[in-house]
């Protein structure tokens, strides 16, 4: 009766889940993602599919050392899960079923029962996944390597399980987290000795290879040798049986693999049913904690879901002024403790020391800073399209706090500039730093020609001058975007999922890469025609400033006329509006 | 000769919250329907009404939170939709759930508040309301090392800090023991005998009666009635004007009391 109840329960929160999902695609928004992201997800994942199953491994030794080896990261995980955890066994229940069903009359057993039927879906979504996602890691079909995946993440739980179950009894035994670590770490350390000792006597002898020889051919037949000499064969072999499966090449090495692997599943799944160990409390915590940290992530608040500690202030604020500083000091503050002038200032001398140390080894021939150079500069490239998407702290993050922000005595263009001013900043203070490690770095010639200090100097301040006027408008867009169209970022309680939220999501980067390259247009043509008109009268090194002043005046009279036009949408938007109209 | 100045009557004091025809519709459907009223300084009006009655929008729109389809609302005589930012200077909003940032300590939220309104000197401002509200000992917390109700009185410190003339509370009591009840009781009586005008909505209809001078009720975004106490007790009182604020919240409503 129970488990009828049970399994009622977990059939009506998939239906329900899956019809929410597809009634959404009424609203057009939903229907265009979802289109976009079904085709991003057929092109990458499902079209080569059908082509059968890929073999990807050389030999049958080749297929060998590779599941040793994936034997070995499995021990090695097994081994973390007797030292790491440091809390009671707690099994993650929602705060809703925690409500529904401890107090019910339902044995722990069947609590039990019901967790792991519930992580079944939750492991075979993974197997499904990771299986799409790494169609080239071994041989086999679709099928056997989805099936080989979902024995080694069962496996897996049910150990990661068992194991808390066994911890909880030790502690509860009165052994400390501690004395429990010392005695696992010095089994292990004992095991990994006699291993050594073993292997020392046993291992195969190195073969000759030349001194500073980059050949590395003769690595992977050591390497397997290594793995079946000595004690390793031994050891690896339960783990081997659990990964056996994954890496069986057709159907007849697949069904022989899988029953010892079944065998070492049933062992678990009796060896967790067999525990009795009161895991009620530490589950309720973890389920209340779970949900404060699901309702941060869906309202957008990555920060609040992770563990808070008290931030230093980025500066001294006086608590009089233009208040849309108050809103930058507040950003900087969420941003870290890595956001205050005086982490920087260190950091910039660190680049300075640096930079000078390499530049001096540099001109004793090395060139490891000519290289730092370049990579810098490509950092400060790749900046420019990652930075927006990663440096959030702005109206991405605040969306969720617009009751707080709509009763500031402030005009909508003031919220929105101390909203962005914090990303800006800080991506700009990353791009100077790039910019001041590439300075010191670069060597005095650009491929056949001399490439002189005061050139690098001037262009490095040219760059220095129109970067954080790009990247105001680089962060000014995404926040438009979240004015625009609110419904398609987090909010509410439900955040949608699923193709049609990466849809939506490649939609919109797409989008926002064409407004900055036709906000930069403009720039760029002010640029050309300054540089122009000024090279005709200063040398190059010297015409790329005022191309540079040029340019960021007019990027910053873009991004004034859009923070402008913003704060007019910010007084006018209607977050109860849109939560109304939102899936 | 210097003449006296006039005595006013309680009618003659400016108000400090003023609503005309004050309308909300969330795409077709009505939330708020051409209410009108206006709260005079020393006034604490309790707004009740049923749930979905249209008690959060109305506080909502009269902060400026969300914009209101039609009327309008002038707050210390600044129209709201015209003079956005001095009427909202002079607003406080205290919602149901305190709206904190959560990587901001007591003391940072109390300076940034500080910094959006203007406050000059705001630390001895921030000490004494601190005291007052019982956490000065918090200051280097952040609001998920605090409880509730403190998170509650933080969230209230910093709503005060800016001292408002015009007080909104939507169900202010939600989540306080016993002693932050009364202390948030006597919190509204020290601001409106300051003179501020004070818009409460809650539930808890004895509270209620014990702080508002006047009463606000609301059914399916429309006004029932407004007036003082003992006003509406006579006009709701069948027999005689002694009423509880609970009998006239059904006999104005229209909804059948619970029997025990």
């Amino acid at each position: 009766m129970i488990a009828g109840a049970l399994f009622y329960y977990q059939r009506h929160w998939w239906q329900n889940r899956l019809l929410t999902r597809v009634r959404r695609l009424r609203q057009p928004k939903y229907l265009m993602g979802a289109i976009v992201g079904g085709l991003y997800f057929y092109w990458y994942f499902i079209r080569n599919l059908g082509r059968g199953g890929r073999v990807a491994f050389s030999s049958p030794e080749h297929r060998d050392m590779v599941e040793s080896i994936a034997a070995l990261v499995l021990l090695g995980m097994v081994v973390l899960a007797w030292i790491w955890p440091h809390a009671r066994a707690a099994l993650a229940f929602t705060e809703a079923e925690v409500a529904f069903l401890f107090p019910a009359p339902i044995s722990r057993r069947t609590l039990i029962h019901f967790k792991l039927l519930k992580s079944q879906a939750v492991i075979l979504l993974s197997a499904v996944f990771i299986t799409l996602i790494g169609r080239s890691w071994g041989g086999g079909s679709f099928f056997i390597r989805l099936l080989g995946w979902w024995v080694v993440f069962a496996t897996l739980n049910l150990h990661l399980l068992g194991s808390s179950f066994v911890l909880t009894k030790l502690m509860d035994r009165g052994l400390s987290n501690w004395l429990r670590r010392v005695i696992v770490l010095g089994t292990v350390g004992a095991v990994a000795a006699g291993i050594v000792l073993w292997l020392y006597h046993t291992m195969p002898p190195r073969p000759d290879v030349a001194e500073g020889s980059t050949d590395l051919s003769w690595l992977r037949p050591y390497a397997s040798r290594v793995l079946h000499a000595g004690p390793l064969p031994y050891l690896l072999f339960p783990f081997r049986l659990v990964v056996a499966p994954y890496f069986a090449e057709n159907a007849g090495q697949f069904l022989i693999a899988l029953g010892p692997a079944l065998i070492v599943l049933g062992l678990h799944y009796w060896w967790v049913m067999r525990s009795d160990v009161t895991f009620e409390e530490a589950s309720v915590e973890l389920s209340r904690k779970m949900a404060e940290r699901v309702a941060a992530v869906r309202s957008g608040n990555w920060h609040a879901a992770q563990k808070k500690k008290v931030r230093r202030d980025p500066f001294q604020l006086r608590s009089t002024g233009h208040p849309a500083i108050g809103l930058f000091w507040k950003n900087l503050i969420s941003a870290g403790n890595m956001v205050t002038t005086r982490v920087w200032l260190s950091l910039v001398w660190a680049a300075v020391i640096a930079g000078l140390i390499l530049q001096s080894k540099a001109r004793q021939g090395g060139g490891l800073s000519e290289g730092l150079a370049y990579f810098a500069l490509v950092l400060v490239g790749l900046s420019l399209f990652w930075g927006p998407q990663m440096l959030r702290n702005d109206l991405r993050q605040d969306l969720p706090a617009t009751d707080v922000l709509k009763m500031f005595p402030m005009p909508g263009w003031q919220v929105v500039l101390g909203e962005v001013l914090a990303p800006a900043a800080i991506l700009a203070a990353i791009q100077w730093l790039l910019l001041l490690l590439a300075l010191f770095l670069f060597p005095d010639h650009f491929g056949d020609n001399p490439f002189p200090a005061r050139t690098r100097f001037s262009f490095a301040l040219a760059a220095a001058i129109v970067l954080p006027c790009v990247d105001l408008i680089a962060i000014v867009i995404p926040n438009a975007v979240v004015l625009f169209f609110p419904a398609w970022f987090q909010l509410g309680k439900e955040t949608p999922r699923g193709f049609e939220t990466m849809g939506q999501q490649l939609i919109l980067l797409f989008g926002q890469l064409l407004i900055l390259a036709l906000s930069l247009a403009p720039a760029a043509a002010v640029f050309t025609v300054v540089f122009f008109l000024t090279s005709r009268v200063f040398p190059i090194a010297w015409s790329v400033l005022p191309g540079s002043l040029g340019t960021a005046a007019v990027l910053l009279t873009e991004a004034g006329l859009f923070i402008m036009g913003l704060g007019g949408v910010f007084e006018r938007f209607d977050l109860s509006e849109e939560v109304l109209h939102q899936g | 000769m210097e003449t006296a100045p006039p005595i006013l009557s309680p009618a003659d004091v400016p108000a400090l919250i003023e609503a005309n025809g004050l309308t909300k519709l969330y795409g077709d459907f009505p939330a708020v329907t051409d209410l009108s009223f206006s709260v005079r300084p020393g006034e604490v009006i309790g707004l009740v009404g049923p749930n979905g009655a249209g008690k959060t929008t109305t506080l909502r729109c009269l902060s400026g939170i969300i914009p209101m389809t039609r009327g309008s609302v002038r707050i210390c005589g600044r129209d709201l939709a015209t003079e956005t930012i001095e009427a909202k200077r002079r607003v406080a909003f205290f919602s149901d759930e305190p709206r904190l940032f959560d990587y901001l300590t007591v003391e940072q939220h109390l300076n940034f508040t500080a910094r959006i309104y203007g406050v000059a000197n705001y630390r001895e401002l921030a000490r004494s309301l601190l005291e007052e509200l019982e956490i000065a000992d918090k200051t280097d917390k952040l609001p998920g090392e605090l409880s509730r109700g403190m998170k509650q009185k933080l969230a209230i410190a910093c709503g005060l800090l800016h001292s408002p003339e015009v007080i909104f509370f939507d169900e202010p009591l939600t989540g306080l023991d016993p002693i932050g009840i009364r202390r948030m009781k006597d919190s509204i009586l020290k601001r409106s005998r300051a003179g501020a005008a004070i818009l409460i909505s809650s539930h808890l209809l004895h509270l209620l009666e014990e702080v508002c001078s006047h009463v606000l009720i609301l059914k399916n975004g429309r006004k029932i009635i407004d007036g003082t106490l003992d006003e509406v007790r006579q006009i709701f009182s069948e027999q005689s004007g002694d009423a509880s604020l609970e009998e006239i919240f059904f006999r104005a409503t229209g909804e059948s009391k619970v029997e025990p």
